[in-house]
């Protein structure tokens, strides 16, 4: 039996049973849409970044399902590059979704086959009421918060009396937080509390279901995606919230307003992003950036993330997006990737191919996206998510790029001139004071 | 989680999002009325690039050389196609707008002219039609002064192959040459048109393309390249790759899916917002409904439903490909409306005995009726309401295809039925 690389794994193809794919696509649709109706065009596979990888694409995965070759796509491997990013159904002119075959390919691995990485965040989040991909518990999470904030506090005047509340009932705002920074970089949480600062927020982290991220969804396991975004309403609920607000994650966005429909799940509050709230401060008069800052033209462009763009709120939050970085660096400043906003290409950090541990495979895919950013000439990527943040980032190294990626909350707090010296990390010199 | 739908209100509402829909859009924003633009792919990304308005006359196999006395033999042979109800000088004009208005976006075409251009097709056959774009250009002038020429391919590249297209072309232009190459930094499996013409906005990937190039180019002066210079600013690419290689080149359609049709595509969607379009694009339009006051329109995207609300609204859904039309036992239906679709009495009608019959298939003929006005007609022949006009190859007495007259007949549709609708929203 041959042997399947993936990720740090070895595994066998007889270690998958096989499904029938085409049975199941029947199912999955809405009335009206047909996988049959594929014309074999291409345009989905020309427009896919993983088309090629493991001698896999879009267009052959649907016809080797029309044809019953359920072994072989319950076996292959591509389930793990495609990044279900959908813009194969974007493109599509019969609109199939090849997305929902892949999704219900990787519900059908075993879980000791599955990545490992994806698994093991998988497990993580299921390992405490924070749901954090990172394993990172309640009390850690209240700890690291509070002295951030003692530090801040104590280290920059003009944010002496700095909040960042925890478990207020009736707040607002129920702000979520990907477990990167709480981790691994915590005077990254600051911008964002100096941002709710600035235009008076009522906003609160919680101790239970603060966490953004959600591997669980990429991993296929529906219940255990249904179990964490229960958690996470619940959490919500209980503080009365009138609005959860998704922080600059992607698909914690995605998987919180999918899985609350798709698993009919009681929710007494919004599902907003910081993104819209960035642009409304802004149009308020709340949120007072300019481009003054940018003296130099430095050039920047916008990634849009899929899960947030393409796959949730449509070109709307796109154009809030290019609304609020066009304010930040100056209109002249400003190149549009292409494509963009709902066309745009994944970067191939999505779907948790950044945990997938294939990191050959995710560079191969990552290349498209490098030739988009290139092609702008610009010096910084703006992107409202972290696999964004950090497949662009590694790409950009690999391939000899020269740019930076930032979030949007340094430059707004750069605009504000209120950008602390330690909240610079992904600045380049040039902006590092 | 709210479940409301999100609602917009313009003065006009295009259906459809194919090449009659969007040159609606432009011929609508062009006369500052405010307008919406929803409804799926459509067929766009499939085309050629070219902009045909005839290329051959039903019944005959002789290519049109001169399209504007076709279509006054048009008029004669099929007064019902819907190129009969527009005027010459309109249809110019359609053309010369919609052309001059893609050249502003860094689409340059040919203007319209007294004559079609012969072009090459993807197999190295030649075709009849009006306007082409400035990357494809250098092609038949090439072909008319049998210059030296090399068409250059890539391998891995599936759709396109410079010996079809020598081979068919030998004849008639002893001096054009093939080569394959590898194109940079894609070695290995198959590669689309799609990826390298992204590749090639990028500088550097340009310049590594010019060396290959000139290393196979010889003693050619000009050379021929499947459809991928660039997709943002095809212009541009084609200029730099000139400047690069010290020759002239020009871009030769590929199959689909092809770099023409995709540009055309995202150069709509990115520049027609830019206008002042409310574009809701790739999704379906489920209900359209009229009222005294206005019409309505119900869809749904990945975030929930939507409601456009507009004074008027062209009906550019297309054929069947696009959804406009649908096949059923029974019969052709349109499908948001249920207007009355003129079509073949039997189903057993829809196909002549042989494929190629050059009289072509009464199946390809079916479509909606309109009025002069391009208003849709009801089975008793009264407009189905004030406010709804049609455009493109929705309409029947047409076999687009075979006349090689899609873009013709959406271009010049869209012209009339947004001047009808304009006059409609000004009174």
């Amino acid at each position: 039996m041959p042997e399947i690389r993936t990720g740090n794994e070895l595994m066998t193809e007889s270690a998958v049973a096989s499904i029938n794919f085409k049975e199941a696509a029947l199912k999955l649709l809405p009335e009206g849409a047909n996988f049959e109706a594929c014309l074999t065009c291409g345009l989905c596979s020309s427009g896919c970044p993983a088309s090629g990888i493991e001698n896999m694409d879009p267009r052959k995965f649907i016809r080797m399902a029309m044809l019953g070759m359920d072994e072989e796509l319950s076996s292959t491997p591509w389930i793990w590059c495609c990044t279900l990013c959908k813009r194969c159904q974007y493109v599509c002119p019969m609109s199939i979704d090849v997305s929902q075959l892949v999704y219900l390919a990787r519900g059908n691995w075993p879980e000791d086959k599955k990545p490992s990485g994806i698994v093991r965040s998988c497990q993580l989040t299921r390992s405490s009421d924070s749901t954090s991909a990172m394993g990172m518990p309640p009390a850690d999470f209240v700890s690291v918060v509070g002295e951030v904030l003692e530090e801040v506090r104590a280290t920059q005047p003009a944010f002496s009396r700095l909040q960042a509340p925890i478990d207020k009932r009736g707040a607002h705002f129920f702000v979520n937080q990907n477990s990167r920074e709480p981790m691994s970089e915590p005077e990254e949480m600051v911008p964002l509390w100096k941002i709710f600062d600035v235009v008076g927020a009522d906003w609160t982290y919680a101790s239970k279901g603060w966490a953004a991220e959600n591997f669980c969804m990429f991993s296929g396991n529906e219940d255990a995606w249904r179990e964490v975004i229960r958690k996470r309403v619940d959490a919500v609920n209980e503080l009365g919230c009138e609005v959860w607000l998704n922080t600059e994650c992607g698909h914690s966005y995605y998987s919180m307003w999918h899985g609350i429909e798709r698993f009919g799940l009681q929710a007494n509050f919004r599902l907003e992003s910081i993104v819209t709230w960035y642009a409304q401060w802004i149009r308020e008069g709340k949120l007072p950036i300019d481009s003054r800052w940018n003296t130099n033209g430095i050039k920047f462009t916008v990634q849009d993330p899929c899960m947030i763009v393409r796959k949730a709120y449509g070109d709307a939050i796109a154009e809030d997006m290019r609304f609020v970085v066009r304010t930040l660096v100056g209109e002249e400043n400003f190149v549009d990737m292409q494509p963009n906003r709902s066309a745009n290409y994944c970067c191939g950090g999505g779907g948790g191919f950044l945990q997938a541990g294939m990191t050959d495979h995710r560079r191969t895919y990552g290349k498209r996206k490098f030739d988009q950013i290139a092609a702008t000439g610009a010096a910084y990527v703006l992107t409202p998510c972290h696999n964004c943040h950090s497949q662009m980032h590694d790409i950009g190294h690999f391939y000899g790029g020269h740019y930076g990626v930032v979030h949007l909350w340094t430059l707004i707090c750069l605009s504000l001139g209120i950008l602390g010296k330690n909240e610079r990390i992904y600045l380049g010199p040039d902006l590092r004071g | 989680m709210s479940g409301s739908p999100r609602h917009f209100t313009t003065q006009l509402a295009v259906i459809g999002s194919g090449i009659a829909g969007f040159a609606a859009s432009i011929f609508a924003i062009n006369r500052k009325i405010v307008t919406a633009q929803v409804g799926n792919t459509g067929a766009v990304a499939y085309t050629t690039g070219y902009l045909d308005l005839i290329g051959k006359l039903g019944g005959t196999t002789d290519p049109v050389t001169d399209p504007w006395q076709a279509l006054t033999r048009l008029r004669e042979t099929e007064p019902k196609h819907p190129l009969c109800r527009v005027a010459a000088d309109d249809i110019q004009r359609a053309f010369t707008e919609f052309t001059d208005f893609l050249g502003t976006c860094g689409l340059a075409y040919s203007s319209p002219g007294a004559c079609n251009i012969t072009a090459l097709t993807p197999v190295g056959t030649l075709k009849q039609t009006l306007c082409v774009p400035a990357t494809m250009a250098a092609g038949p002038r090439a072909l008319a002064a049998n210059a030296p020429c090399v068409i250059v391919d890539f391998k891995g590249l599936k759709g396109f192959s410079g010996a079809e297209v020598v081979a068919n072309l030998r004849d008639r232009w002893p001096q054009l040459t093939t080569q394959r190459i590898v194109f940079p930094g894609m070695d290995r499996g198959e590669v689309y048109p799609e990826v390298m013409a992204r590749a090639l906005e990028v500088p550097a990937t340009r310049e590594k393309l010019a060396v290959a190039l000139n290393d196979v180019a010889g003693s050619a002066e000009v050379i021929g390249l499947p459809a991928i210079l660039g997709m943002h600013r095809p212009d541009h690419v084609l200029a730099e790759l000139e400047r690069l290689t010290g020759r002239e080149i020009f871009e030769i359609p590929t199959m689909p899916p092809s770099v023409p049709g995709i540009r055309l595509r995202e150069l709509f969607q990115q520049v027609l917002p830019q206008r002042g379009v409310t574009l809701i694009p790739q999704q379906r339009v489920t209900a359209l409904s009229f009222a005294d006051d206005g019409a309505t329109l119900a869809l749904s995207d990945s975030y929930g439903p939507i409601r456009v609300h507009a004074q008027a609204v062209i009906l550019a859904t297309g054929r069947f490909l696009s959804g406009g039309l649908e096949a059923h036992p029974a019969g052709i239906r349109e499908h948001l409306l249920d207007l009355p679709v003129t079509q073949p009495a039997d189903r057993s009608d829809w196909y002549r005995e042989r494929y190629t019959d050059p009289r072509g298939h009464p199946i390809h003929r079916a479509g909606i009726e309109v009025d002069d006005s391009f208003r849709p007609l009801t089975r008793e022949g009264r407009r189905h309401h004030e406010r709804l006009f049609a455009a493109g190859v929705i309409l029947a007495h047409q076999d687009w295809i075979r006349g090689r007259s899609g873009a013709g007949i959406a271009i010049a549709t869209a012209f009339r039925a947004v001047t009808e609708a304009e006059h409609f929203l000004l009174s």
